[in-house]
């Protein structure tokens, strides 16, 4: 049997079995996958991981009770013993306030070319690609890097006790990579369901390429500046927004359009944010979500104004909306980000600029009040000071420190190169421009 | 085959292929939750992580395997990817990795439970958390209260840990946790926002401990205060204390982390980053006669409670900073053969997919010996910060900030009025060297740290006493 039928029967075998048990309704998601990773330290490998994993998510209803099981067993066959304990958990739990029926199956148009074979040949032994990555920074005048490359097979089958029953399968590589000189450093990262080598070595030549122009910081002060997000830092943040425009963050108070609703302006109307599902190449590209619902390319906020929460069935019940295709059983989520370019080349971003900050990095972005949107983030790796639309020197890390409707609000250009990323501060997939934002509070220690 | 066998075998088949170093460890982490939104029952869940994690060191280079499928040829076929990809890479070795000799354990242990997790019924835990917001509810009065929302999760991690050095070790730790987030709202002071926890080892009697109904109403009511009445803070150089909870935080982050000798060697550098700590600072200065930091896994019903670490080397507790000096990294046994030491049992994984890397357990500042009167008595203003929410350090552990939620002015010795967002944003030295006092009331306080790629989330601790800061300039957050 092969791997598309086995899952597929386990799924459709757990949905009968919890049906017999006595579940309303049921939905199985089996997560199979095949994972190689490098992580570089000190210009050598510190260790490769590998993983041959499965686990099982159920969802299970039952007169309008929910119960969300995810297992790793060590046999996807031995699932359905929880069944039994659950059953008694379903009669004493209380029904929730967000139930909803699943939904009926729907056409579901399959995405094509979710797999690459390059990544899954060089999954057997990636220290030649590896090693090029290495090499490309140092073609650039650095002292070490570190990073990692990530490779992945995965499969997912879905089955729900609306005769749902659909799988696919695909690959991904994420990589990022951090470049030392001097005082200075630089990092770039690539995420995508392709292996470009020629995007490879792009990632590692601008990582080293930061690095070695920060290689002399000198200290920077706190203040108003003009700042240029670079895509990993513009990813971030995004990411951050991305999530709060789910409705069960929107429900649970953690989110800035907690107060908010589709049609209120958000954001300068020259930025749009986009979730998008069905672009092969991004890493988070699928064609259904959890419930079974076919994902479709949809504006977030659009030329500023706030055009959907992302739905699942219940969120959407409950706020009088139609499912996005975002689901999570219970946390509808976004798939990929895409914010459209803008016109400028960086070059002329700067020009741009009369006193500011290119922030190339950042991370630890943590919220005093998710409602009011009040943050910070603090930069790292190369952070460059510009004065009169020119790069004057690197300085040393300092804080955005503001609130994030105002950093949506002051958006004022994009440039037209955009960059796909995916790290560990860029968890959805991003394919984002640099952009430019009046006007934001910067911070640093005071002693 | 038993799981001691198949972790066993997994070694033999290491060693046999030629592995100069096999571990392998069974993992398996059985947890539930129920989470309640404004006093309603969202959902219930179960969770069920269980598998073999493999590493080994092959040409002086290290692979690391998993698999949750729990069969014999399943596991061997992990020992040989791990081989394979290990003996791949060496070629790009400029140091080998080595592993430092130590004397591990061959023992079985268990964290502590009175109240097993069925002696309360699913009922009464589902009353708990509805008790939760019927009486928060009532505790605001000027302002509402849109959302609250409650879990109350419950957990076992179960380990086998064996290695080709003669380690076999069995650990069994039930854990507990109690969280609450709620956003209080007033039409024209704007909102406030509380997310806190409760995590530790033990059973359901840590409940009767943690008194969530009560500790949860006077949260709120506080902030219901802050956000009401509370001024802007002073702007000028005043002395601040700052309260256990954010102190734990505090030392975990510029003491616990950057003392991490993998860090500190750059092993994390394009993850969690480097350490301002270099290899040759052991015994220079940090701050003051009052900063010392332990961490120690040893602490009896803690949250990061472990008597063996993931490479079966027995725990003690470290002491990172001592009086003012850096004393001590937290180590495995690769940073130990580096540094010439022996491991102090810092390895640890979150599950069995993880690599076992140097994390912190219980990471505390040690407290003084006064009550808290009298560590305000002679402060003639200054401002008292008991609990916050936005916080963030730089990648070498340098530059820190922390604004405070729950916090109120001193004047001439006594809290007095409530005070909105300050902000104690400091470089690590000028906190500990600031540092002039501590009352006696040690507090922990429980979290998830997270470092490590994939990203791995350990149970920790962190705490201390309140402490006394002399001439801070704070910042405010508008």
């Amino acid at each position: 049997m092969n791997g598309k039928d086995f899952l597929l029967e386990i799924a459709g075998n757990l949905v009968k079995k919890a049906l017999e048990e006595g579940f309303d309704e049921v939905a199985v998601q089996v997560h199979r996958k095949k994972e190689v990773m490098v992580k570089v330290a000190n210009s050598e490998p510190s260790v490769i991981q590998n993983w041959t994993v499965a686990n099982v998510g159920i969802y299970l209803a039952k007169e309008g009770r929910i119960i969300i099981v995810e297992q790793s067993p060590a046999k996807l066959e031995d699932t359905e013993k929880v069944f039994g304990e659950l059953k008694e958990t379903a009669k004493l739990s209380p029904p929730s306030p967000f139930y909803a029926p699943l939904p009926e199956p729907q056409s579901i148009e399959p995405l094509e070319g979710l797999v690459d074979k390059r990544i899954l040949n060089t999954m057997n032994d990636p220290s030649d690609l590896t090693e090029m990555i290495i090499n490309t920074a140092f073609e650039e005048d650095i002292d070490y890097v570190a990073g990692m490359i990530d490779f992945v097979y995965s499969e997912k089958a879905l089955a729900t006790s609306k005769d749902v029953n659909l799988y696919e399968d695909a690959t991904y590589l994420e990589a990022y990579l951090r470049a030392f000189a001097g005082k200075g450093s630089g990092q770039w990262a690539y995420g995508s369901r392709m292996l470009k080598e020629e995007r490879l070595r792009k990632m590692a030549l601008e990582a080293a390429r930061l690095a070695s122009r920060a290689k002399h910081p000198e200290p920077g002060e706190p203040g108003v500046y003009d700042v240029i997000l670079s895509p990993m830092v513009a990813g971030n943040l995004l990411n951050l927004v991305a999530g709060m425009s789910s409705a069960f963050s929107v429900l649970m108070g953690t989110s800035i359009f907690m107060n908010k609703k589709p049609g209120d302006k958000v954001a300068s109307s020259i930025f749009t944010l986009i979730d998008d599902p069905r672009k092969p190449e991004s890493a988070g590209s699928t064609a259904f979500d959890s419930e079974g619902v076919p994902t479709y390319t949809k504006p977030i906020i659009k030329e500023g104004v706030l055009k959907t929460f992302l739905h699942n069935s219940k969120t959407a019940a409950k706020m009088g909306a139609k499912s996005t295709g975002n689901a999570g059983w219970l946390w509808p989520h976004p798939w990929s980000l895409r914010i459209p370019p803008g016109e400028y080349t960086l070059d002329e971003l700067i020009r741009e600029v009369e006193r500011g900050i290119l922030v190339t990095n950042n991370w630890y972005t943590r919220l005093q009040n998710y409602v009011e949107g009040v943050f910070s983030t603090i930069t790292r790796d190369a952070l460059f000071l510009i004065e009169n639309g020119e790069i004057v020197r690197p300085i040393y890390k300092l804080r955005i420190a503001d609130r994030l409707p105002t950093l949506l609000q002051n958006i004022a250009a994009l440039s037209r190169e955009v960059y796909d990323i995916k790290w560990w501060e860029v968890g959805i997939p991003t394919r984002t421009p640099y952009i430019l934002v009046k006007n934001l509070h910067t911070s640093t220690h005071t002693a | 085959m038993t799981y001691e066998e198949l972790v066993l075998h997994a070694i033999d088949v290491a060693s046999d292929l030629g592995a100069t170093y096999a571990e392998a460890r069974y993992h398996k982490i059985s947890s539930s939750s129920i989470t309640s939104r404004n006093g309603e029952i969202i959902g219930v869940s179960k969770n069920l992580s269980e598998g073999i994690g493999v590493r080994v060191l092959v040409n002086g280079a290290l692979g690391f395997s998993s698999t949750n499928v729990l069969e014999r040829s399943h596991v061997i076929e992990a020992v040989e990817r791990a081989f394979k990809l290990a003996k791949s890479h060496a070629k790009l070795m400029k140091k080998p990795i080595e592993f430092s000799d130590v004397k591990t354990g061959c023992v079985r242990y268990s964290a502590l439970r009175k109240k097993p997790f069925d002696s309360m019924s699913l009922e009464d835990k589902v009353s708990l958390l509805s008790e939760c917001w019927e009486t928060a509810k009532n505790y605001v009065k000027e302002v509402k209260m849109p959302v609250l929302t409650t879990a109350l999760s419950e957990s076992i991690e179960e380990k086998i840990v064996a290695n080709s050095d003669g380690a076999f070790v069995i650990s069994h730790i039930p854990r507990v946790g109690f969280r609450y987030s709620f956003v209080l709202v007033h039409p024209q002071k704007g909102t406030i926002q509380r997310s806190f926890g409760y995590r530790a080892s033990g059973g359901l009697e840590l409940l009767e401990e943690w008194k969530p109904v009560e500790t949860l109403a006077n949260e709120i009511k506080s902030c219901e205060t802050v956000l009401c009445e509370g001024v802007k803070p002073p702007v000028e150089e005043i002395d601040v204390v700052v309260g256990s909870e954010i102190v734990g935080l505090m030392v975990h982050e510029s003491c616990g982390h950057p003392s991490e000798a993998d860090r500190i060697l750059g092993r994390e550098a394009a993850q969690a980053g480097k350490s301002f700590i270099k290899p040759d600072m052991i015994g220079e200065t940090i701050g003051s006669e009052w900063a010392t930091v332990i961490d120690d896994p040893t602490i009896p019903g803690s949250n990061g409670f472990y008597l063996y670490d993931d490479e079966g080397v027995p725990a003690r507790p470290r002491f990172l900073y001592k009086e003012g000096k850096i004393n001590e990294f937290l180590h495995n046994r690769w940073t130990a053969a580096v540094f010439g030491v022996e491991s102090n049992a810092a390895s640890r994984s979150m599950d069995f997919s993880s690599e076992p890397i140097i994390r912190m357990a219980n990471t505390y500042l040690k407290p003084g010996d006064m009550n808290f009167e009298e560590l305000i008595e002679d402060i003639r203003k200054g401002v008292y910060m008991k609990s916050y929410m936005e916080w963030n350090i730089d990648d070498e552990r340098w530059s820190q900030r922390y604004v405070g939620l729950e916090a109120y002015l001193i004047e001439d010795g006594e809290i007095t009025k409530p005070l909105r967002n300050p902000a104690i944003e400091l470089s690590t030295k000028t906190f500990y060297t600031r540092i002039d006092g501590a009352d006696k009331n040690l507090k922990f306080y429980a979290g998830v740290c997270g470092k490590g790629e994939p990203a791995q989330g350990v149970p920790v601790w962190f705490g201390g006493p309140n402490v006394r800061l002399r001439k801070i300039k704070l910042r405010v957050v508008s």
